[in-house]
């Protein structure tokens, strides 16, 4: 009894600490982009509580000797740039993982190759794309040899999420729209494709994610038009106003709106789910 | 009409079946019985086209359908687990196929929605059309996956061990319910079973497998007095299987002699049926030449309309005798009450060394 106790305390401080530095750094983020403006900067006290930075990343503000973030490009080239990879990896892994339900010969090497994207260092994978590139005389672009490497470190993701939604996927009921005569392609639009579709939502939200905020790779292979972590990156060289706080909060709230959505659609599905009773042992 | 000829499969070399030929007759309600492990879901699954048999070919009327895909043999299945659409309605799952089937879809909505009806009905699932199949009950489950195989007009609807997952009533009630449901609609049903007593009850016709291998073939009735192997015997759990020899003439099994029926070579087992057998206690003789064994009495397990008592033989085997109660009234017995089990010749039955019945006739010829 007494052991249980010092190991809940134990555990509690470590939940503790775990949350504080999760959520420590967006903290004093939040709270250091209502510094005033445009003479304060990112240090404590504040100085007055302000919107001013909010208003100089949106181009409200009236004009300073802070430049405006560079980040109106960058954050559109950013966005498409996620969106292509979350369609193509999310494609390509659940293609894959319906590929690997059944045993193929090579299945395992292919497995590793399929897993490698995701492992081998972002560094070296984009400076060897930037070799490789100049080597062959390919202009290294956003859209292009960044576009690439994104898809190869976040596939294997999408493969991963999709592997195990199959695994616990129940195939006699695609046996049994085969066998009421339903070709399988049809099968699997109508009957496969509905069931898995929460994995194939979260798998989106990884691709999604990972791409968005990928830095080592493109740092190498996107060019001179840079993405929203590389343009942010820049500004760290000048000097650090609170305006990027401001633009942190921003992004975040973003995040939090797209994982709402997610968290919606997922809901919906479960219920459905449940109310079909597909967690039912029978 | 469905002909299976020499079909062979196994896995990882392992046999699960041999050279099995059969025919599946037009509007027949062929039942199998075959333990776990008999090969009878493989069966089920390489006549589906699920598995690919390694030899053999499977007939239906006058088409090869050995290599065909699954979607297009026009036979049905239902699965064990019922398998569902769970993101669809009843209604949903019942017009699935005939909506999106390859060959002849209906495409007319109203039509498919009028034979949805008309199925549901069938299968008495009227009023339940717009739940999802999460809100229905196991009984409810296992109709709507019925319904869903009868809409497409299959020509053998294979069935899976469908009363397997329901409770005790409810199975009795589906007993009824499908040999009236294949009734009027003249389909063949090919039901699989691991339990004796729904093979016996459901089947026009009933096939034994055993390892891989149809052991026997014949109407129920058929099966069951006169079991083809030892091995059918047993799976029927209705005999007392007494494992014995001929020495000098006689069959010695333990303590009980018996006469070899004229003709017999050699034997290796005589079967009596649990409700063959009288229980006397000790004092009363058994019938000059009538069998005999010395056994005590372990428990009893009423049963509603019988009951079964369990003796335990000198060799300490079990032994099971059945008595039901719409012919003479329950005895009781204490623990450990020795008794003296006897039967009558003309309900022997005997197998050779191969464990092959020895025909009825010559049995009771002997005696």
């Amino acid at each position: 009894m007494y052991e249980l106790k010092t190991l809940r305390i134990g555990l509690a401080i470590y939940t503790a600490l775990f949350i504080g530095f999760l959520y420590g750094p967006f903290i004093v983020m939040g709270i250091l982009s209502f510094q005033n403006g445009p003479d304060g900067g990112p240090q404590f006290p504040i100085i007055e509580w302000s919107t001013f930075w909010y208003q100089h990343v949106l181009g409200f503000a009236p004009p300073s000797r802070v430049a405006p973030l560079p980040i109106g490009e960058a954050l559109t080239r950013s966005l498409t740039l996620a969106f292509a990879t979350m369609v193509v990896s999310t494609v390509l892994g659940t293609l894959t993982a319906q590929a690997f339900r059944t045993k193929f010969k090579g299945s395992g090497v292919v497995f590793y190759l399929v897993v490698l994207g995701m492992m081998v260092p972002g560094v070296l994978l984009g400076l060897g794309m930037a070799l490789v590139a100049d080597q062959m005389g390919v202009d290294r672009n956003w859209w292009s040899t960044a576009f690439v490497l994104h898809v190869v470190y976040t596939y294997p993701f999408a493969f991963l999420v999709m592997l195990a939604i199959f695994n616990r996927f129940d195939k006699s009921i695609e046996e049994a729209a085969w066998a009421l005569g339903v070709p399988p392609g049809k099968t699997f639009r109508k009957v496969t494709f509905p069931i898995i579709f929460p994995g194939v939502l979260s798998a989106m939200l990884f691709a999604l994610t990972l791409s968005y905020d990928e830095f080592p790779r493109t740092l190498f292979t996107g060019g001179s038009d840079v993405t929203m972590p590389i343009a942010i990156y820049g500004t760290f060289a000048v000097e650090i106003h609170p305006n990027l706080f401001a633009f942190g909060v921003l992004t975040t709230l973003f995040s939090f709106a797209l994982l709402t959505v997610y968290g919606i659609l997922m809901g919906l599905t479960v219920r459905r789910a449940r109310a079909s009773g597909i967690q039912e042992d029978i | 009409m469905m002909e299976l000829i020499g079909l062979s499969k196994s896995f990882d070399s392992k046999p699960a079946i041999v050279d099995l030929s059969l025919r599946v007759e037009d509007d027949e309600y062929l039942t199998l019985l075959g333990p776990s492990g008999s090969g009878k879901s493989t069966l089920l699954r390489v006549l589906a086209g699920l598995e690919r048999p390694e030899a053999g070919r499977i007939m239906l009327g006058d088409q090869d359908i050995t290599a065909r895909p699954t979607h297009l043999r026009g036979l049905g299945i239902v699965q064990q687990n019922y398998a569902l659409f769970p993101h669809m309605t009843v209604e949903e799952n019942v017009g699935f196929g005939l909506a999106h089937r390859a060959q002849d879809p209906v495409t007319d909505t109203a039509e498919v929605a009028r034979r949805v009806a008309q199925t549901l009905e069938l299968v008495g699932l009227l009023g339940l059309e717009r739940r999802m199949v999460g809100q229905i009950s196991g009984g409810q489950k296992q109709r709507v996956s019925l319904a869903r195989t009868l809409i497409t007009e299959p020509k053998v609807c294979l069935l899976d061990e469908p009363l397997g997952a329901l409770d005790a009533n409810l199975r009795e009630r589906m007993t009824v319910e499908l040999r009236k449901i294949r009734k009027a609609l003249g389909v063949t049903f090919f039901h699989v079973t691991g339990n004796e007593s729904e093979a016996i009850a459901m089947g026009d016709r009933m096939i034994v497998l055993d390892e891989g291998r149809a052991i026997q073939i014949a109407e129920p009735d058929t099966v069951f007095d006169a079991p083809a192997t030892v091995r059918v015997a047993r799976f029927l759990n209705a005999y007392n299987l007494l494992r014995g020899s001929v020495q000098g003439g006689t069959f010695e099994s333990g303590e009980v002699r018996m006469p070899v029926p004229s003709g017999a070579q050699s034997l290796s087992c005589a079967a009596v049926r649990y409700d063959a057998v009288r229980v006397l206690r000790s004092g009363a003789e058994a019938e000059a030449g009538a069998p005999a064994l010395h056994a005590t009495f372990v428990a009893s397990e009423f049963m509603g309309s019988k009951v079964v008592y369990f003796f335990r033989m000198a060799d300490g085997g079990m032994f099971e005798v059945e008595r039901h109660l719409s012919s003479s009234d329950p005895e009781t017995y204490g623990e450990g009450e020795h008794v003296t089990l006897s039967w009558r010749m003309q309900d022997v039955l005997f197998f050779d060394a191969n464990g092959d019945l020895i025909e009825l006739a010559q049995a009771k010829g002997a005696a």
